[in-house]
């Protein structure tokens, strides 16, 4: 009896950890998105959000919080793969350039110009991207 | 007797001169080019992303299908 309470317990506390990480997911899923949506914040080819005009703190302050997920999950894959972090960050914006900058978001070459993506024309790869 | 021997001195003598003003016109004309030398100019272009630095565009190639699911593991971030 007490092994089963157990069990309906852990099966309970499985089930609520599994929700709420779903839930959590789904708050997040297009957190960066979002911000690139406003037209305030832009892609960069160096593999991180950056503010396309003057924004108010609080746009700031998300994509701030956004760069250092970035930059965490880029230091991560690069001590795996024996590259720099630089390196992980400029192979990921391929793939945000590719993938990920919506019809009239914003990206930056490193040419340091702040273009906009210009309805479903495709966006072009940083010279990196091979 | 004295009248010839006056005016070599003086032809000498601004002869002299008009070296002297040579060599100071060269000196003059030389000055430009040296200024040009050490002139320091502000850059034209603009402040670029620090990007083609540290980076072997082999290695971002690469790691292509790495940040493929390093984008699809993270969502949200990217």
């Amino acid at each position: 009896m007490t092994r089963r309470m157990k069990l309906m317990v852990a099966a309970g506390l499985g089930l609520a950890a599994l929700a709420g990480s779903s839930a959590y997911a789904y708050g997040m899923q297009d957190a960066a998105g979002e911000l690139r949506s406003t037209g305030q914040v832009g892609e960069q080819a160096d593999g991180y959000l950056g503010l396309v005009g003057s924004a108010p703190a609080a746009v700031r302050a998300r994509m701030d919080a956004i760069n250092i997920q970035r930059r965490a999950a880029y230091t991560q894959l690069a001590s795996q793969r024996n590259a720099t972090i630089e390196e992980v960050a400029a192979a990921t914006a391929c793939q945000i350039f590719a993938n990920r900058v919506g019809p009239g978001q914003y990206y930056r070459l490193p040419d340091g110009v702040w273009r906009q993506r210009n309805g479903n024309e495709p966006v072009p790869r940083p010279d990196h991207c091979g | 007797m004295m009248q010839p021997n006056l005016t070599r001195e003086r032809r000498n003598a601004s002869l002299g001169r008009m070296a002297s003003l040579r060599s100071a016109l060269a000196a003059a004309a030389a000055l430009p080019a040296l200024t040009g030398c050490v002139q320091v100019t502000a850059p034209e272009r603009p402040i670029e992303i620090n990007l083609n630095i540290n980076i072997r565009q082999e290695v971002v190639v690469r790691l292509q299908e790495d940040v493929r699911e390093l984008i699809q593991q993270n969502p949200g971030v990217f």
